[in-house]
């Protein structure tokens, strides 16, 4: 019996030391998320990195709106004279609608770092994929396009708020252009030529990589709800439409948007009010496709679950459009209870069509529609002097848009006004009011419900973004916004 | 000589056989009134005597007025005259803090003469008695150097514990806790019975620090729990009552009448009357006192209870527990009820000594949101809603007024009609076997397996009808309910050698250590809660055109240390003492290359008191010099895989993708603190005075921060190990015995910490900049950083504000930022007395802390006028109207600018921590059955001194967002009976 219980512990010890001293001990892998250096050997792990990359859109910085700057959807409004705001609101946007950021403003470090997130998920998508081409080129070449166009895309979004100039040839300071994943890269500020430049040549690469891929990009059995949710050939000449409409170059504002007119008719006017419910996707290009997990399109405009209408259209906008007739006023306005009254409010991104009950502000967001390639080439024709077209496409949208409508006759000045109103009215909260008016007289007048903060003229350095101040102390080549 | 010496005894002897009589009595604890068994009792000057009984009692022949004199190891000796009668008895004092007090590292027990390390320690039972949930809050001001901030008053919740300054800047700075040898996880304490706890021991310098090395760097609090002892079996039941309230509240709102007025006479960008009031609704609004506070606060009660039972004979000890401990919060619906109990056994065979201590504790608890500004959170909407909106319409059910006047949801509908609870369960066990080899005298070997296990479970209800609920996916209402559990082991196992040669004593001890951790987490959310059911089974299943898609999480980490160490020491005469540790540390959190790091520590100390020419002074009893330097470091950082390069789960269109999470860090190690400490212990007069003063320098090195990079990256930050930050400080301890005679003691001490906090070096760039804070070389970590506001320009109304230079200019530019302060306090403390007379002791501990800043974020949100749909604050009553005017309040037409020094408040406070006021009755008085009966009264934070516009300045971050819960103001009533 004691010898036994003398070999006990030396037992013990040595179970224990061996255990121990296992070096797997401190191996671990992690099992809930995946290690980019053993991922990536096949196809459908960049599949995975480029849905992702579309899942970046979604941002509250980005698309969404909640609590974030919902830069690209609503705020380019909300700065502009198509809203004020209300008594309702938080405040959280009055630096925008004011017009008063500074470098340190934490909704511009948020946007400019979505915008490059995004970009961050494309080059992942493309790190390393060629080593795949050889085995399957088609696949690769269906994910490479997309992840280049993206990235293109999103370039140009970016050079619209921090770009200081809009012209195609502008040697102001445009944007760092990032091609590559690698962070410790400090790019400089390119011109603003040599960022379209950049932009339109990831453009046409992808255009002509998707002439050779293993199956279409858009799902054969898609319904609407999940129809154009990804970036094909169309949605490519759609952004090279809009580029060129912004960078004032018409010819080829003509033609990209001719391409896509052929391809999506302009929606009837029964059809229209569906597009705003997700129910029918007539003439949309590409549609970012929003849940109920996600924040809701229009929220710092319309908080449709709280009630809350910060910013409201104002009576100059909603003067412009024949109220009775026109389908757009009803598919973008409401009257909206509260308390014993109502106000009128933002309903455009009210909710999807079954939750219209009871409204939770979870919508897709349109990123390209037909109606603004009829808009895009009725201003290019009348910049070229083509009168006469510039007033047929003008006069198709309206017809298609205002219930017996009388073909407007409209030239010279008068044509370009139309042409510009008519965007107003069909774009409200489309993310395009801003950029129309930094590319055309730089002027922002709020001749209607407005006390304070009513005008930004021409010469003010707020029509171009600050750098985020992070971004200045990070990166030692880059340049801050004239004026800051 | 000797002759004269037998004729002495020999009288003595004659005497004695004159009138010789018995004297009996009993010994007891001045402290606690518990019997002393074991207690020499000797006529004095004679050598044998009598020992008192397991019951405290003695029966000694004594003759005429005798002098006696009681003594027994740990309590000052006592030496009194008989007196004539016939009984007397004696309570003794413990000894307070000299170098016979055992330390307890974690991995070695020595008394404090043999070590060389910086640690304090404090008893269990001082604090116990202190009405907190969780029991690192019951250490404030107990000892130099550890700073202890109670941000929240919420039933159970942890304080921000820092030993010796933030050594880290992103890491956790929160100290390692190892609880029997097992490391425990900090943010579950509240599960954790303090009643069991014997000591708490504080390692503050390397000698103790570096023994944990990957793990050290913050201090660690080394806690030992009671243990049985070989005695007769002892019980004690310990019950207490109390009663809890908001301190004073010093942000002072607008009342009715004064919002009322305000809106209606105040001129404003968006005009006057807001909501139109007709001249009607704005006098009957003026009248009412909505007292919202009234309805969603109360005086909240705490009950608790605790039994015990500890004994034992010379082969097996035991220590058998239970508690219940019912804490309500003081928002109505909040509150902590606890239940644990706790088994502690040692037994012993031939050379085999085992130990199992096995602890379970359960809790359930409701919290309420706070520091933040959330609009539903209840602590904001006191300071939010409209003072002429009652919580209730008079048919009863809720007024939604305010809602609609500025979206301020109900907050006692919100809180009332949206239960939430928490569970937790917490299991701590421990299995030792120690072996002595036979044969090879002093060498030993031992092996602890210890497990922590924690499982949380919190459930949500949000029904459909309040604000919230509304805002749940599909608007419906929502049920969610999580579960995660944290499971770590440690695997201690060691092999010692102690030996004494002569005047030379060794001791060194090999280890082997394997820590790891699994954590795994699974939760979901279901909307639709439309029908009778306010649980998961009220959830209307998803789809695709219903909005109702549950949410689903699931996670699971893991990460683990192996290490390798050595502890050795050495001492000469028991006078020279020096003591080394070396510990390499192996783990899976960092990259393959720099898995593995080497720390250790060497300390030396030198005991004076024990040199000849200090060894019959009258004044110095002990005194002891000590130095120490070594290294440790800190894990508290980023996530299990931190260093590897991850991709997360994403969807897009119905469609599952990947989207990156983590960077790639590929050189990240941990951030090493070394530390110097240098020291002085001493006991004067008998130990009626004793004291350490201490100093030391830490500097921590491979910093943690967020080197800033192009956030054309996707990412401006990347965590790099890039900067040194300095600790430096002194410490200084300080207890006197002004009084102590058979009836009467008093005691006073105090504890001082100052310490400095300096960035020394960032990598490359001078500063770092994050919101109101920079970290800026040569200042503190964390310091404050906003515009200096100059006041308002009484002629426009216009703010004005300090530009770098010094010039007011109206034009605010972040660029104008200057440093105005710091976050943490660089000198904190607490001083204590306490007077005990005759059974009856009353003491009172005070706290202090001073020198830091509070940027005052509840402030912000109701001195802004953008905000004038929503209460305010009444200084707001003074904002500018007229040219001339005279105020610190901005024009309600210029911009409001948050991040100035008009938020920027002094943090100092003095506070009377703990009150008590006890009895003990004289053991005995009730039989010797009962061997000790205590009642005590106790208040517990009654005043606070301080100037912070708010209900209580410690804020342990220094930015208080708002929703604040304060630390309350209890009165506590208890029993202490020992059987």
């Amino acid at each position: 019996m004691k010898k036994s219980i003398k070999i006990y512990p030396a037992a013990i010890l040595i179970s224990f030391l061996a255990l121990a001293s296992c070096k797997k001990t401190i191996d671990i892998e992690p099992t809930h998320t995946a290690n980019g250096d053993v991922i990536f050997d096949k196809i459908s792990d960049y599949e995975s990195a480029l849905t992702g990359a579309y899942a970046r859109l979604l941002s509250v910085n980005y698309y969404g709106s909640s609590n974030g700057s919902s830069a690209f959807s609503v705020l380019s409004d909300m700065m502009t004279d198509n809203l004020f705001e209300s008594s309702e609101s938080l405040g959280n946007y009055q630096n925008f609608s004011h017009w008063v950021y500074t470098a340190d403003d934490t909704n511009i470090d948020a946007t400019w770092l979505a915008a490059y997130r995004v970009i961050q998920q494309c080059n992942l998508t493309l790190r390393n994929i060629d080593k795949l081409a050889s085995t399957d080129q088609g696949a690769v070449n269906r994910i490479k396009a997309q992840a280049l166009a993206l990235r293109a895309y999103v370039h140009f979004d970016i050079l619209r708020y921090w770009g200081e100039g809009t012209l195609r040839n502008s040697i102001l300071r445009g944007i760092p252009y990032v091609s590559s994943f690698d962070i410790e890269q400090k790019p400089a500020r390119l011109t603003v030529k040599e960022s379209y430049d950049a932009i339109i040549n990831d453009l046409q690469l992808a255009k002509s990589l998707m002439q050779d891929m293993d199956k279409p990009i858009q799902s054969t059995t898609s319904t609407a709800s999940t129809a154009r949710a990804y970036i094909d050939e169309i949605v490519v000449n759609a952004v090279l439409a809009r580029i060129y409409n912004y960078a004032a170059v018409p010819d080829s504002a003509i033609k990209y948007s001719s391409l896509v007119i052929a391809a999506r008719p302009l929606a009837s006017r029964a059809n229209f009010p569906l597009i705003w419910q997700d129910a029918n996707t007539s003439e949309v290009i590409w549609s970012v496709k929003f849940t109920p997990l996600n924040s809701g399109v229009g929220d710092n405009v319309y908080y449709a679950v709280g009630n809350r209408a910060s910013y409201r259209p104002t009576t100059n906008l909603t003067a412009l459009y024949d109220q009775a007739n026109d389908v757009r006023y009803s598919s973008y306005f409401q009257l909206r209870a509260r308390g014993s009254g109502s106000r009128l409010v933002v309903s455009k991104y009210l909710a999807k069509q079954a939750q219209l009950g009871k409204p939770d502000g979870i919508t897709d967001f349109k990123v390209f529609r037909t109606g603004e390639m009829y808009l895009i080439r009725a201003e290019a024709y009348a910049a070229n002097g083509l009168e006469g077209p510039a007033l047929a496409d003008l006069n198709t949208l309206r017809a298609a848009r205002i219930n017996g409508f009388v073909p407007g006759t409209e030239t010279g000045a008068a044509l370009i006004n139309a042409i510009s109103n008519e965007r107003r009215k069909e774009l409200v909260c489309e993310g395009q009011r801003w950029f129309d008016l930094k590319r055309s007289d730089r002027i922002v007048d709020r001749i209607s419900n407005c006390n304070v903060f009513c005008s930004l003229d021409a010469s003010a350095r707020e029509w171009v973004w600050p750098l985020p101040q992070s971004e200045i102390l990070a990166n030692a080549n880059i340049e801050q916004t004239a004026g800051y | 000589m000797k002759k004269l010496t037998m004729i002495i005894i020999t009288l003595s002897s004659m005497l004695v056989s004159y009138a010789q009589r018995t004297l009996t009595g009993t010994v007891t604890d001045a402290q606690d009134g518990s019997p002393l068994p074991g207690v020499s009792v000797s006529l004095n000057g004679s050598k044998g005597g009598v020992i008192t009984n397991p019951a405290g009692r003695y029966s000694i022949q004594v003759t005429g007025n005798a002098v006696l004199l009681f003594s027994i190891v740990g309590y000052n000796d006592i030496t009194v005259n008989s007196g004539s009668g016939s009984t007397l008895d004696i309570s003794m004092q413990i000894i307070r803090k000299n170098l016979q007090e055992v330390v307890v590292t974690g991995y070695n027990t020595q008394t404090r003469r043999q070590s060389t390390a910086s640690i304090t320690r404090i008893s269990g039972d001082d604090v116990k008695s202190q009405p907190i949930g969780s029991f690192e809050q019951m250490l404030q001001g107990k000892s130099p150097g550890i700073l202890i901030q109670s941000q929240s008053g919420q039933p159970g919740s942890a304080a921000t514990v820092t030993i010796r300054g933030k050594g880290s800047v992103l890491g956790s700075t929160d100290p390692l806790y190892i609880l029997d040898g097992v490391q425990i996880t900090a943010s579950d304490f509240q599960s954790i019975n303090p009643s069991d706890i014997e000591t708490y021991n504080i390692l503050k310098d390397a000698t103790g620090t570096a023994q944990y090395g990957s793990r050290g760097a913050n201090g660690v609090i080394v806690i030992t729990t009671k243990r049985g002892a070989n005695q007769k079996t002892k019980i004690n039941y310990d019950v207490q009552y109390g009663w809890a309230e908001l301190p004073k509240n010093k942000l002072e709102l607008m009342t009715s009448a004064e919002k009322i007025n305000y809106e209606l006479n105040y001129d404003r960008p968006d005009g006057t009357n807001p909501f139109g009031w007709t001249p009607e609704e704005a006098d009957s609004l003026s009248k009412v006192n909505a007292n919202l506070k009234d309805a969603l606060f109360r005086r909240s009660t705490t009950a608790q209870h605790q039994l015990s039972l500890s004994g034992g004979n010379d082969k097996t000890r035991f220590f058998v527990s239970g508690s219940l401990f019912n804490q309500q919060g003081l928002v109505i619906t909040t509150g902590l009820r606890r239940a644990t109990g706790r088994v502690n056994i040692d037994h012993t065979i031939g050379n085999f000594k085992i130990g199992i201590n096995t602890y379970v504790g359960s809790s359930t608890f409701t919290n309420t949101n706070e520091n933040d500004q959330f609009i539903g959170s209840p602590l904001n909407a006191i300071r939010w809603a409209n003072p002429y909106v009652t919580p209730y319409l008079p048919d009863g059910s809720y007024n939604e007024l305010d809602l609609l006047l500025q979206g301020q949801p109900n907050a006692l509908k919100e809180l009332i009609e949206n239960p939430g609870k928490n569970k937790q369960l917490k299991l701590v066990g421990a299995l030792s076997v120690d072996y002595k080899f036979p044969g090879i005298k002093g060498l030993s070997a031992r092996t602890n397996i210890g497990v922590d296990y924690t499982e949380n479970e919190n459930q949500q209800y949000f029904d459909r009808t309040t604000y919230q609920g509304s805002q749940q996916t599909g608007g419906q209402g929502s049920f969610g309910q999580n579960t995660t559990k944290n499971n770590r082991y440690t695997v201690t196992t060691s092999v010692s050698y102690a030996r004494q040669i002569r005047a030379n004593r060794f001791n060194i001890s090999l280890f082997n250590e394997v820590v790891k951790r699994k954590f795994n987490g699974f939760g979901y959310t279901g909307f639709g809660l439309v029908g009778p059911f306010k649980n998961g089974a009220g959830i209307t299943p998803g789809t695709s055109s219903n909005g109702f898609i549950p949410v689903v999480t699931s996670t699971e980490t893991e990460n683990a240390i192996l290490s390798y160490f050595a502890i050795a020491d050495y001492s000469y005469k028991n006078r020279y003492i020096l003591s080394g540790t070396v510990r390499r540390d192996g783990s899976s959190r960092l990259a393959d290359d720099n898995k593995w790091t080497t720390f250790g520590a060497i300390g030396a100390s030198w005991v004076v008191s024990s040199e000849k020419f200090l060894s019959n002074s009258k004044l110095i009893s002990d005194l002891k010099l000590k130095v120490s330097y070594g290294s440790s470091a800190n894990q508290g950082v980023g996530d299990d895989y931190e260093a590897k390069e991850q991709f997360g789960p994403v969807s897009y269109n119905g469609v599952g993708g990947l989207i990156l999470t983590n960077l790639k860090k590929g050189d990240l190690t941990w951030e090493v603190r070394r530390t110097f400490n240098a020291g002085v212990d001493f006991g004067l007069l008998k130990n009626r005075i004793t004291g350490s003063v201490e100093f030391y320098n830490s500097n921590t090195i491979g910093l943690y921060l967020n080197r800033q990079i192009s956030g054309t990256n996707g990412a401006n930050t990347i965590l790099t190990n890039l900067g040194k930050l300095q600790n430096r400080g002194v410490e200084v301890a300080l207890n006197f015995t002004v009084l102590q005679t058979k009836n009467l003691t008093w005691d006073i001490g105090g504890n001082f910490t100052y310490n400095r906090n300096r960035i020394l070096q960032l990598d490359g760039t001078n500063e770092n900049v994050n919101g109101l804070s920079i970290n800026r070389v040569g200042e503190s970590a964390n310091s404050v950083y906003v515009v200096r506001y100059a006041g308002v320009d009484p002629a426009t109304g216009e703010a004005l504000y300090y530009t770098k230079d010094g010039k007011t200019t109206t034009q605010y530019d972040p660029n104008d930022k200057v440093i105005v302060g710091k976050y943490d306090p660089p000198y904190f403390g607490g001083f204590n007395t306490s007077v005990n007379l005759k059974g009856i002791e009353a003491s009172f501990l005070f706290t202090y802390s001073f020198g830091n800043k509070i940027y005052n974020g509840d402030r912000v949100n109701v001195e802004n006028p953008v905000y004038y749909v929503s209460n305010l604050s009444k200084d707001l009553l003074t904002e500018w109207q007229h040219p001339g005017d005279v105020t610190n309040i901005p024009s309600p037409f210029n911009d409001f600018q948050p991040n100035t020094t008009r938020f920027v408040e002094d943090g100092k406070y003095v506070r009377l921590r703990n009150v008590t006021l006890s009895y003990t009755i004289p053991a005995g008085t009730f039989g010797s059955k009962i061997s000790a009966v205590r009642f005590f009264v106790q208040g517990q934070n009654l005043i606070t001194w301080s100037s912070f516009k708010g209900y209580d300045p410690e804020i342990a971050s220094g930015v208080l967002q708002g929703a604040q819960y304060p630390a309350l103001k209890a009165i506590t009533v208890g029993l202490n009976l020992g059987l």
